[in-house]
Parts: structure tokens; C-alpha cells; sequence
């Protein structure tokens, strides 16, 4: 019991990273990013691919592959160069995220296609001993969410992330007040980035092993039921929203007991409805969820 | 020749689809990212009556066009409907949504593997040099009939006139005694039926599965916006173009990537174009 729940624990760390990273873009950006998970995907191969084909060591390729994946939204974002509605920018990032789906699927000799890439060392694995090791790497997980919850309060709290929430609330009159809206808006989604490639290879860490299956769109709708449970906006409300929504996907594992006669095709489709109707009842009964975001009091 | 016959054929099997999303788009201002699944939901419902009740694929069609405009009425009145009047992002959330749960509802029923329907094979013929099968000659009468009618219907109907009028300005056609529930439910009754069509269309083409709605989705979304969202003449337009040129690009890059276009499309599109070929220009007040 105590080792699932350090497991859960270290799955719950790089999911709430990922959380972090939808609710700068869209809570404080008013950005969405339908191809999280093409992003995270390509965060998580970039760093395994560093580390199995050019002997990168860990610390060097989780910077390089959180550069890359920010690099990639930047892009992204200039695309919205003349449009400002939310809506061609879902479109958009819905595409490029399966265009990279694709890539990882397709490019056998660089991902491993459907196989995937397998090996991934973790790091420091021989300089720590055994028995403690899953101990201090739960510590590291720990530790480099709280940074990032403690930056991105930073962030959220400087001109910077001022500006960011005066282009959500309204981009005509932040432009009107002299905000530069694309420069903004790159500078928002390139973040944003930094925090995907750095959850992509926490989750290579983790799991040791990568392969398409564990991109699917699917991970899109646990990120937004995260941030929306938590309160759009709060850094802290999404981390209890990524918490909460881990204990209910694993719990949703033992549903298997409980319904007999499912198949695992079946479970899993179960599993997706579940959560589908669940971001449809939160959206329509919490839609402002658990935590405040943090306002300037007047 | 043959590629770009083919890229008609593939492009105006996206029509009906294409044209669903723009008039969803028109009335309820949000792009319904649910629309992949929903095309899923119906191709299998047709399936249903076409193999499993043995009726003819024709007569299945009609049934499910009925059934699904219906369905999709109801399927508004529990998600979309409780949304109305917020932002478009917590409807695209919600479609979003809504989809894993169709497409999945679509996989708990029928299971993992590919099916099709229940229509004997015919060997292609020769036309003009053109080698064609007569699926493909069907998609093109079936999807020509449709627009046809839809033409009509948008142009010269009290209900269409009335869903331009809702798309064009809701409070004003309001103002006017125009009752827009019941329009949006109209709306969502005739988009039932054109993607119920479109599904078996691209069922033919290719196969029934659960993905083969969503795999469609980037494609339709580029052919509605290269036409400009909420302009149905520009759906076609879109459609046909986006068809042609995938299927020309297989000639350069491998066909896995071939949504790497329609993807390119949108991009050049939103920067040179934003409101399409035939959108009108969208200033924000």
C-alpha cells in the first residue's frame, strides 16, 4: 500500500506540472491548448531520445527538451499573429498536437513508432543506493512542483503576469493601453512550454519507458478537469484539482471488480466516458471551482 | 487526372461534415469539436440497422438521419443547452467532452475493429481514362443532391432565412419574433442528418471504427475555415480544395502525414486570411 501510494504520489507531481502548465496558458493566458498532448509527448520523447541516442546526461536533456517543447509553442502562438478569437487557436493546437502524435507513431528510427522507446535510465540510479532511492526521487518531484508553484506565483504576481491577465480579460483594451499583444501572447504560451517539456521528462523518469498510447488525447481533458475542478487561475486550487482528478482515475481502475464481464477494451472505454461526463457536469455545476484565483485587493 | 478525381472524390466526402460544423458554428458561435464522434456515433447506427437488421443502406440512412437529428437535439438539451451564453472556450471544453464520451460509447458497443456496411462489390470502370468505382460515383451524387437542397433550404426557406438570420445577428432576429431555441434545435436537426450522410460517406470510403470521425475532424475544421466559418458555399469550396491538394501532396511527403496539409492550410490561412474565401472580415467593437 505504501509503495502505490508513493507511486500515485509521483504521478500526481508531474500531472499537477502539466496542470500548471494548461493553467498559465488558458487560466491566467485565456489561451486554450487542445494539443497538450502532443506537446507533452514530444517533451517526454525529446528528453529519451537525448538520453538513449546522444548519452546526454539527465539534468542536460530535461533543460534542452523543456527548450525545444518552448520553442514549439511559441510558434504555435504567432499563428495568431491576426486572429485574436480563442477559437482558430483550439483548432490550430488541436492539429499540430496530432501532427506531433503522428510523428512519434510514424518516425520508427527516431521514437520506436508504436513500440515506443524503452530504457530510460533514472536519474542518479547508481549513485543512490536502492532501497532509499524511490525515496529521494519522490523528494525531487516534490520539491521541483513547489519551485514551480513558487515561480509561477512570481510570475503571476509581476508586470509580466499582469499584462497576461489584461489580454484575457480583454485584448482590445490591453492593446489600446500599449500592450505588445503578440509578444505577450509567445511569451505565454513559450512558459507554458518550459513547464510541458519538464512534466514530458518527468514522465520518461517515471515510467521509464514512452510510446504513443500514453499521449492520447485523452490526457487534454485531465489537465482541463484539473484546472477547472482547482479554480482557473490559482495555482494552488489546480494542484488539488490535478490531486483530486488522479485519486478518481486510479480509483476508476477498480471498477474492473465491481462491474464484472468488462473487457480491458471496454474498462478503458468506461474509464474515458467517465471522464468525459465528468468534465461535462463540472463544466456546467462548478465552472468556477474549489479555489479563487489571486486578486490585488483595491 | 486520376489524383485530382480522387482529391474531388476525398473532398467532397468532407462537404456534409464541413458544411454541419459551419452551420453549428453560424448559430452557436462556438466550433464543436464533438462533431468528429457524432459522425462516429451515426456511421454506427446505420450500421446497425444496414447489417444487423439487414434493411438496405438506403433505407437505413434515412431512418438514422431521423433518428440522430433527434438524438442530437436531445444530446444539446442535456450539455450544450445548460451552457448557453458562456464564453466559447467552456463550449469547446464541453464539446471537446462530449466527444471522448460519444466515441467511446461508440467502442463499449461495437468493439475495437473495423466493420462496413452491407453493399456488394462492384469493379471500378473507365471513364474518360479516369478509373472510378461506384462508391465513388455515389459519394458524388449523394453529396451534390445534398448541397443542393441545402442550397435551396438556407436561401429560399422560412427556416433556413430564419438560421441565417440567427447566425447573422441573434438579439436582432430576437427583436424580430424570430425564436432561436427553436431554430438552434432545427439547427442541430439538420446537421444530425448531414453528418449521418457524411458518415456513411466515409464509411464506404473507408471503414467503420471508432476513430474514424475524430481522424477527420482537422480535415473538416481546415475545409470550414479555408472557406471562412459560417459560409456554407464556402464549406464546399473549402472542401474541394483541401481534398485535391492532400491528395496531390501524397506525391511529395508519405500519406501518414497527410494531415500535416489541411493543418498547413489553416495555419497560412489564419495568417494571410483569417476570415476565409468567402467569411466577411470579423471586427471585434
Amino acid at each position: 500500500m505504501l509503495s502505490f501510494i508513493i507511486l500515485m504520489s509521483l504521478v500526481i507531481c508531474f500531472s499537477a506540472i502539466l496542470a500548471l502548465a494548461l493553467n498559465f496558458q488558458w487560466g491566467l493566458g485565456g489561451m486554450i491548448n487542445f494539443g497538450l498532448a502532443g506537446l507533452y509527448a514530444l517533451g517526454a520523447y525529446a528528453c529519451a531520445i537525448l538520453i538513449l541516442k546522444l548519452n546526454i546526461n539527465f539534468f542536460w536533456s530535461t533543460i534542452l527538451s523543456m527548450l525545444l517543447v518552448s520553442l514549439v509553442c511559441a510558434l504555435i502562438s504567432i499563428v495568431t499573429l491576426r486572429v485574436s478569437e480563442e477559437d482558430y487557436f483550439a483548432i490550430v493546437t488541436l492539429g499540430v498536437g496530432e501532427m506531433l502524435r503522428l510523428i512519434a507513431l510514424n518516425e520508427d528510427w527516431l521514437t520506436g513508432g508504436a513500440l515506443g522507446l524503452t530504457g530510460i535510465p533514472r536519474p542518479l540510479s547508481d549513485s543512490i543506493p536502492a532501497d532509499i532511492y524511490i525515496y529521494v526521487f519522490l523528494a525531487t518531484y516534490v520539491f521541483i512542483l513547489l519551485i514551480c508553484i513558487f515561480l509561477l506565483n512570481i510570475i503571476a504576481r509581476s508586470a509580466f503576469g499582469r499584462s497576461m491577465r489584461a489580454i484575457r480579460e480583454d485584448d482590445v483594451v490591453a492593446v489600446t493601453l500599449g500592450k505588445n499583444l503578440l509578444w505577450t501572447r509567445a511569451r505565454i504560451f513559450a512558459v507554458g512550454g518550459l513547464l510541458i517539456g519538464l512534466a514530458g521528462s518527468m514522465h520518461a523518469f517515471y515510467y521509464q519507458y514512452i510510446d504513443p498510447t500514453q499521449f492520447s488525447n485523452i490526457v487534454v481533458a485531465y489537465a482541463i478537469m484539473a484546472v477547472i475542478a482547482g479554480g482557473k487561475g490559482s495555482h494552488f486550487g489546480v494542484v488539488i484539482g490535478s490531486i483530486l482528478i488522479m485519486i478518481l482515475l486510479e480509483g476508476s481502475r477498480f471498477l474492473k471488480e465491481i462491474i464484472p464481464g468488462l473487457g480491458s477494451d471496454q474498462l478503458s472505454a468506461v474509464r474515458i466516458i467517465i471522464i468525459g461526463v465528468g468534465l461535462i457536469l463540472v463544466l456546467i455545476y462548478k465552472p468556477n471551482g474549489f479555489v479563487k484565483e489571486y486578486r490585488l485587493n483595491a | 487526372m486520376q489524383i485530382i478525381f480522387n482529391g474531388f472524390v476525398t473532398g467532397i466526402v468532407v462537404t456534409l461534415p464541413a458544411l454541419a460544423i459551419t452551420l453549428l458554428f453560424g448559430v452557436l458561435k462556438f466550433p464543436n469539436f464533438a462533431v468528429g464522434s457524432m459522425l462516429t456515433l451515426a456511421a454506427y447506427i446505420v450500421f446497425t440497422f444496414n447489417v444487423l437488421f439487414g434493411l438496405s443502406l438506403l433505407f437505413s440512412t434515412i431512418i438514422t438521419a431521423i433518428i440522430f437529428g433527434f438524438l442530437l437535439i436531445l444530446i444539446d438539451q442535456l450539455t450544450f443547452a445548460k451552457l448557453r451564453g458562456s464564453s466559447s472556450i467552456t463550449l469547446m471544453v464541453c464539446s471537446l467532452g462530449l466527444g471522448f464520451v460519444l466515441e467511446n460509447i461508440a467502442r463499449l458497443m461495437y468493439g475495437n475493429n473495423a466493420k462496413s456496411f452491407a453493399i456488394e462489390l462492384a469493379r471500378p470502370f473507365l471513364f474518360m481514362d479516369i478509373r472510378m468505382n461506384r462508391e465513388q460515383i455515389v459519394t458524388i451524387i449523394v453529396s451534390t443532391i445534398a448541397m443542393i437542397f441545402m442550397y435551396v433550404l438556407l436561401k429560399h426557406m422560412p427556416i433556413g432565412r430564419a438560421m441565417r438570420a440567427v447566425s447573422d445577428n441573434p438579439s436582432l432576429s430576437l427583436v424580430r419574433g424570430i425564436d432561436s431555441p427553436l431554430i438552434i434545435k432545427w439547427t442541430w436537426f439538420i446537421s444530425g442528418a448531414l453528418l449521418t450522410i457524411g458518415g456513411v460517406l466515409i464509411g464506404m470510403d473507408r471503414a467503420i471504427e471508432p476513430p474514424m470521425g475524430s481522424s477527420y475532424l482537422i480535415v473538416i475544421f481546415a475545409a470550414a475555415i479555408l472557406g471562412g466559418l459560417g459560409s456554407p458555399l464556402g464549406a464546399f469550396v473549402g472542401s474541394l480544395i483541401i481534398g485535391i491538394v492532400s491528395e496531390l501532396s501524397t506525391l511529395v511527403i508519405p500519406p501518414n502525414y497527410r494531415i500535416g496539409i489541411p493543418l498547413a492550410v489553416i495555419a497560412l490561412i489564419l495568417i494571410f486570411r483569417p476570415q476565409g474565401i468567402f467569411g466577411k472580415p470579423n471586427i471585434k467593437k
